[in-house]
């Protein structure tokens, strides 16, 4: 087991992000999270980073305390967090300074696929950042990658070929748990869905069984949560 | 090492532009102080000495400000891109402390060179000892003595509130911290006066006095035998420092991001 979530509660001030959550996370899965806005995918993929710390409950990732092992899985946020002055030469000395995992000829190999502009990131568009972040991200040779909303904000061709590189990471053995309201886009990649609601596992199952039913994730999400 | 080596190199290319303008102000008081045409020596020395005190002090302001950039990071969303990299949460707090370090060290070493060419203009040639004392030894003490707290303070005080968010009940003693930062202030300044002089004190500058007091005995009282500087100031607050940094270094390794 890769990582674990143990009946965990993460209570804000006024709200709770997820609530009782249990899941057991296996190597080498693609999973995807999904769920309406608020339904706790991104609190959930923060406490298992380590970012997080539940109010209620236990989480294991890659056998410990996710906070003590965050050298060890990578976590790319929603939020457009690059420096202004950071380009993607900055970015690499960054990774290879900081990650002992970080694989520079696989960087520079992600930026051309992703087609990356070379330039600081104040002159660059959303995408163009977003692009260079997961660029950052998947350089990393690490057997947990938790995205949470890796294809927002980029192009149609760029999300394309940001998918056939999570295949890629897949196909290396890595786990990714990956949340995206392209739930069209991505559903394809999932061999694992669980869909949140209101911060609870409304559905856990795999992505084969609902195609032996007939049915496509997206059809699956508008049956259960719409 | 590489991990610090790095944190440093983030902490140069996030905070060089304020370094800079911090450094190239230095030629702006430079050119102030060649603006000071009053023709009576002494107090053509005493505005240049004023003046040379507001840049030390606005330095003080600005490496605060410097140090202190953590909110805008918490919300743009680098610093929980911080909390995640490996190094440990005392390291990316010393990191950015050593970066605010050498840059007053640079900063304050030539104001202690504008201090000795404000002395060269008023006709006091200061031997090799005291010209050693401004660069470095007064530079080194006022560095650790005031600079050091307020610097460790405010990154403190911004780990803290970054941490926390102030937000909510957080609130509570976020306000106490930074209200009670005066009080605070006080109490040490009170409790270091009460102790100060009990251990042997360094003589400053005695060349340059005794040669101040030559040229003008009236108005400068001040011995022959150089300044008197209390130990205890020094060691005090570098020892608050110390503290202050362990806790804001186990702040960031516990906090939420």
């Amino acid at each position: 087991m890769l990582a674990q979530l143990r009946e965990v509660t993460k209570r804000y001030v006024k709200t709770e992000g997820v609530r009782d959550l249990t899941l057991d996370i296996d190597e080498g899965q693609v999973m995807g999270v999904l769920g309406l806005n608020g339904s706790g995918k991104t609190t959930m993929l923060k406490l298992m980073a380590g970012l997080l710390f539940p109010t209620k409950g236990e989480i294991t990732a890659l056998g410990g305390p996710p906070r003590a092992n965050r050298a060890r899985l990578v976590y790319l946020g929603e939020t457009d967090a690059l420096y202004a002055w950071m380009s993607p030469h900055d970015g690499e000395r960054f990774m290879g300074g900081l990650y002992k995992d970080f694989q520079p000829e696989r960087y520079h190999e992600l930026l051309d696929f992703l087609d990356v502009p070379r330039r600081k990131t104040k002159a660059m568009s959303r995408g163009e950042r977003g692009r260079l972040r997961l660029a950052m991200a998947l350089s990393r040779d690490v057997k947990l990658y938790l995205l949470d909303e890796p294809l927002a904000g980029i192009d149609l061709i760029s999300r394309e070929r940001t998918l056939k590189s999570l295949v890629r990471e897949w196909r290396t053995g890595a786990t990714i748990v990956l949340s995206t309201h392209e739930v069209a886009e991505a559903e394809g990649l999932f061999e694992r869905v669980v869909l949140l609601k209101e911060g609870r596992v409304a559905l856990d199952t795999k992505a084969e069984a609902l195609r032996e039913e007939g049915k496509s994730v997206v059809s699956t999400f508008r049956e259960v949560l719409g | 090492m590489k991990g610090f080596a790095t944190l440093l190199w983030l902490e140069y290319r996030r905070s060089r532009v304020w370094a800079a303008a911090l450094l190239g102000s230095l030629l702006f008081w430079f050119w102030g102080l060649n603006q000071v045409t009053v023709t009576d020596v002494g107090e053509r020395a005493g505005i240049r000495v004023a003046i040379v005190g507001i840049a030390a002090l606005l330095g003080v302001i600005v490496l605060c400000f410097m140090i202190g950039r953590i909110r805008g990071e918490t919300r743009r969303g680098q610093y929980q891109i911080l909390l995640l990299t490996p190094p440990s949460g005392y390291l990316h707090v010393l990191a950015r402390f050593l970066f605010a370090l050498g840059v007053a060290i640079v900063y304050y070493v030539i104001i202690g060179g504008l201090l000795w060419w404000v002395a060269l203009q008023a006709g006091i040639h200061p031997d090799a000892g005291s010209v050693l004392q401004l660069l470095l030894a007064g530079p080194f003490y006022g560095i650790g003595a005031v600079l050091v707290p307020f610097l460790v303070w405010t990154l403190l005080l911004m780990v803290f509130s970054s941490a926390f968010r102030l937000s909510g009940p957080s609130w509570i003693p976020g306000i106490v911290m930074v209200a009670g930062t005066p009080f605070l202030f006080r109490w040490i300044g009170d409790g270091i006066i009460s102790v100060s002089y009990s251990l042997p004190t360094w003589r400053m500058y005695a060349g340059l006095t005794a040669l101040a007091e030559r040229f003008s005995p009236e108005e400068l009282e001040i011995t022959v035998n150089g300044v008197p500087v209390a130990q205890e100031p020094l060691w005090i607050m570098l020892a608050l420092s110390v503290v202050m940094l362990i806790i804001a270094g186990r702040i960031w390794q516990e906090v939420e991001g």
